[in-house]
C-alpha cells in the first residue's frame, strides 16, 4: 500500500471540509499504514466517535477513490502516537508511572529501575529558587525536609496565592532528595492524576496495585491538594496512603492554594493530619525578590537582562511570579523577533499593552471599593470624616495602596479621599508601612488585597 | 442600500463561509500588529513557547493566525488539535482527556467557557498536563488574561505565565489593505478606489468586509464585469 495514502486523504479532506472541522476533527489523528490496513488513532473516546460518525464514510471512499484493487481496511482507535500507554498498561501500572518523561526510566521489563523520578522537573531547584522575606521559611523548611526526608517535618503543608513558586519549591525538594540518595523514588504529581490514577485503576479492577505504588514510594509530593475537594472516594484513598506513608516514615509533600482548614469539601480528617506536620505559608514577593527572580528566569532564559529592565518590570507588573514572568518571556520574544538589545524604553515599549491595562485595571475608585468589601464598611465611610479605628485604618490602607498601585500624586489620592490633605496620605503611607512590620493582621490584610488587585 | 443591511445579510452567514480555507501567515495582513504577528509566528515555527495568548475585538484575525499556525505545524508534521469554544455545542468535556499527548493543543474563542467552572477547572488540568508533556498551548479570546470572567483564579495566572499578545484593530486604511490582500487571494483585482467604497458604505468588521467579497467574486464572474465602483454598487443595490 502506499505510504502516503493518509496524506492524500488529509490533502483532499482539507479542501472539503472547513477549516473549524478540518483542525477540529481531522489533525488530531495519527494514522498507522500497515500493509493493507489503515489504523487511526484518536486523542480519546470523543473525537473518536464524532468522526466515527461524521467523517469515516467519507475517509472510506477517499481511500477506495486512492486504492485502485485492494480496498484497504480503515478503522478507528483511542491512541497516541507519542506517549502511548496501551490501555491494558494502565490496568496493571498507574498511570503516572506509565507516562514517561524526562529523568523517569523503567526497565525493558516494566518493573521500576532502582531510580524512579516520576514528573519530577530537574530545572526545579534550590539553586535558582530566589529566596526572600516572603518564601524564606518555607524555602528552610524544604530544605530541611529534603536533607532528613521522613523525619524533620511529616507532612510538610506549603500553602499561599497562585504563581508564588510552591511548586518550584517541592520540585526542588525531590530534586535534592535525590541528589542525596539517588535510589530514591521520588513521586511528583497534580492532585488530578492522583484522581484520575484511581478512577482508572478502579475502571480496570488495579486499585490493589494502585495502593501498593503509591505506598511504595519513598517521597510523595502532590500539589494544588485543594483540587481534592468534594471527591469523597479520592479523598478516602488518599487517607489511607497519607497514613500508610507516614507510619513509613515516608515524605509527604503538599502544596494548596490556602490555608488546610479553609479547603471547604475536604474531609476533617485529613484537614487535621495536615497539621500534624508543618504548615507554612508563601507570601506574595517583595520587590526586591521579583526583580532577583527575573533576573534568575532570564539566566535560565540565556537572555541577558540588565538591572533596571528588572526592576521597571517588577515595579510595573505588580502581580505574581508568573505573570511577572509571563510579561519577561513577552519582552525576549519581541527582543528575539526584532534582534534588539533589551532596554528600558525596549521593555516600555514590548509590554505597552499590559501596562496600560494594569494602569486601567487599578484606580483609586477600584482600591477603594475593594478595600470598603474587605472590611465590610461603605465607601462613604472611607471618604467621610470618621476617624474611629475602624473606618481609619482601611482609608489608610486604601492610601498607601492607591500610592503604590497607581501613578495618582499625594494631592490627588487625598482629593480622591474626601479631599484630604497630601500630609494625610502621607502619614497613612507611613503609618501603613510600620504597622505591616509590627503587625501581622496588617501585613496579612496589606498582602490579600494587594494580590486581589493585581490578579 | 443601508451599510446596516449588508452586515445584517452577512452576520448571518456560517463561520466556515467567512474563514476560507487556506489561511496562512502570508496571507495576514498585519498593519500595526506586525511586531505581534511576527513574535506569534516565531512562537509557533519555532515551538518553545509553551503558551501563546491572543487577544483583542472581534475581526482583528485571532482565528485567521490560529488557522495559520494549524497550517504552519502541519505542514511541519506536528499533530494538533484546534478547539473552537464558539462552536460549544459542538464540544464536550471529554474531547479534552489525552489531548497533551499532542504536542499542539489551539483553543479559540476561550471567553466562552469563562465562569464555567467544569470548562475552567477542565481547561486548567490540560493546562498543567501539556505542561508537564512539554506541549504547546495557543489561545484566543476576546480579552486579556486578567479581564476575562474566569472564576478560577489559577487558570487566570496559568494563561498569563506566558506570552500574551495583544490584536489591535485595523485602521480604516489597514482594512482596505487587508481587503485588497484577500480579493487578490481570491484571484480578484479590487482598486483603492473601490475599497474606499466599501469601507464608506458598508460595516467596516472585517468578517463582514470578507462576506462582502464573497458576494462580489460570484457577482463579477456571473457578470464578466471587473470590481468598478459602479459595479459594486450595482451588485450591493441589487443584494439590498
Amino acid at each position: 500500500m502506499n505510504t502516503s495514502l493518509w496524506q492524500k486523504c488529509i490533502d483532499h479532506l482539507e479542501g472539503e471540509l472547513t477549516p473549524q472541522q478540518f483542525n477540529t476533527w481531522i489533525r488530531p489523528l495519527h494514522a498507522v499504514e500497515e500493509g493493507e490496513s489503515l489504523r487511526l488513532l484518536a486523542p480519546n473516546r470523543f473525537v473518536l466517535d464524532w468522526v466515527n460518525d461524521r467523517f469515516l464514510g467519507q475517509i472510506n471512499q477517499l481511500v477506495c477513490s486512492f486504492n485502485e484493487g485492494a480496498t484497504p481496511q480503515v478503522t478507528l482507535e483511542v491512541g497516541t502516537a507519542r506517549v502511548a500507554p496501551a490501555v491494558a498498561e494502565l490496568a496493571e501500572k498507574p498511570a503516572a508511572q506509565v507516562q514517561t518523561h524526562a529523568g523517569f526510566r523503567r526497565k525493558s521489563d516494566g518493573s521500576r529501575s532502582a531510580s524512579s523520578v516520576i514528573n519530577l522537573r530537574p530545572e526545579f531547584t534550590f539553586d535558582n529558587f530566589v529566596e526572600g522575606k516572603s518564601n524564606q521559611l518555607a524555602r528552610a523548611a524544604s530544605m530541611q525536609i529534603a536533607e532528613n526526608p521522613g523525619t524533620a517535618y511529616n507532612p510538610l503543608f506549603v500553602y499561599g496565592g497562585v504563581g508564588l513558586g510552591k511548586t518550584h519549591l517541592m520540585h526542588a525538594v525531590g530534586n535534592l532528595m535525590l541528589k542525596r540518595k539517588p535510589a530514591a523514588q521520588v513521586v511528583y504529581l497534580h492532585s488530578e492524576r492522583f484522581v484520575g490514577d484511581m478512577v482508572k485503576a478502579l475502571q480496570h479492577n488495579a486499585i490493589n496495585e494502585f495502593k501498593r505504588f503509591y505506598r511504595s514510594v519513598d517521597a510523595l509530593l502532590i500539589d494544588d491538594i485543594q483540587f481534592f475537594a468534594g471527591k469523597e472516594r479520592s479523598q478516602e484513598e488518599f487517607f489511607h496512603t497519607f497514613n500508610a506513608l507516614l507510619e513509613g516514615q515516608q515524605q509527604i509533600i503538599l502544596t494548596c492554594d490556602r490555608y488546610p482548614k479553609e479547603v471547604d469539601g475536604l474531609e476533617e480528617r485529613l484537614k487535621s493530619r495536615f497539621g500534624w506536620g508543618l504548615t507554612v505559608a508563601i507570601e506574595p514577593a517583595e520587590l526586591e525578590t521579583c526583580v532577583a527572580i527575573l533576573m534568575s528566569k532570564a539566566t535560565q532564559m540565556n537572555t541577558e537582562l540588565s538591572p533596571d529592565v528588572a526592576f521597571f518590570i517588577a515595579k510595573r507588573i505588580r502581580s505574581n511570579i508568573r505573570e511577572l514572568e509571563g510579561a519577561l518571556r513577552r519582552v525576549v520574544a519581541n527582543a528575539r523577533f526584532t534582534g534588539r538589545n533589551i532596554t528600558v524604553d525596549f521593555a516600555k515599549e514590548a509590554l505597552k499593552d499590559l501596562l496600560a491595562l494594569q494602569d486601567k485595571l487599578v484606580t483609586i475608585e477600584n482600591i477603594q471599593k475593594t478595600v470598603a468589601e474587605y472590611y465590610k464598611i461603605r465607601i462613604a465611610d472611607l471618604l467621610s470624616e470618621r476617624r474611629s479605628r475602624s473606618v481609619a485604618r482601611p482609608r489608610q490602607l486604601a492610601m498607601a495602596l492607591s500610592k503604590e498601585l497607581t501613578n495618582h500624586s499625594l494631592p490627588e489620592i487625598g482629593k480622591a479621599f474626601g479631599g484630604r490633605d497630601h500630609t494625610t496620605v502621607m502619614h497613612a503611607c507611613r503609618k501603613i508601612r510600620e504597622l505591616r512590620d509590627s503587625e501581622n493582621r496588617v501585613q496579612e490584610d496589606y498582602s490579600n488585597l494587594l494580590r486581589t488587585l493585581t490578579t | 442600500m443601508s451599510s446596516s443591511g449588508v452586515s445584517h445579510l452577512f452576520a448571518q452567514l456560517p463561520l466556515g463561509v467567512r474563514l476560507r480555507a487556506g489561511a496562512t501567515f502570508a496571507n495576514y495582513y498585519p498593519g500595526a500588529n506586525r511586531e505581534a504577528v511576527g513574535v506569534f509566528e516565531q512562537a509557533v515555527q519555532r515551538g518553545d513557547e509553551a503558551c501563546v495568548y491572543l487577544w483583542g475585538g472581534a475581526g482583528t484575525g485571532k482565528t485567521h493566525l490560529l488557522h495559520a499556525a494549524c497550517h504552519a505545524a502541519a505542514a511541519r508534521g506536528v499533530p494538533l488539535t484546534y478547539l473552537p469554544f464558539s462552536e460549544l455545542e459542538q464540544l464536550s468535556l471529554a474531547m479534552l482527556e489525552g489531548l497533551e499527548a499532542l504536542p499542539l493543543v489551539v483553543l479559540d474563542d476561550i471567553e466562552r467557557i469563562a465562569g464555567d467552572v467544569q470548562w475552567e477547572t477542565a481547561l486548567f488540568h490540560l493546562y498543567n498536563r501539556l505542561r508537564e508533556a512539554g506541549g504547546q498551548l495557543l489561545v484566543a479570546a476576546d480579552a486579556n488574561p486578567a479581564s476575562l470572567a474566569l472564576g478560577l483564579p489559577d487558570l487566570r495566572s496559568r494563561l498569563a505565565w506566558g506570552v500574551v499578545l495583544q490584536l489591535h484593530e485595523l485602521s480604516d486604511e489597514d482594512k482596505a489593505g487587508a481587503l485588497r490582500l484577500q480579493a487578490r487571494q481570491r484571484g480578484m483585482e479590487l482598486p483603492v478606489e473601490v475599497a474606499g467604497f466599501l469601507l464608506r458604505h458598508c460595516h467596516r468588521d472585517l468578517h463582514a468586509l470578507f462576506a462582502l467579497l464573497d458576494l462580489l467574486d460570484h457577482a463579477s464572474l456571473a457578470a464578466q464585469r471587473k470590481l468598478t465602483v459602479p459595479f459594486v454598487k450595482s451588485v450591493l443595490e441589487a443584494e439590498a
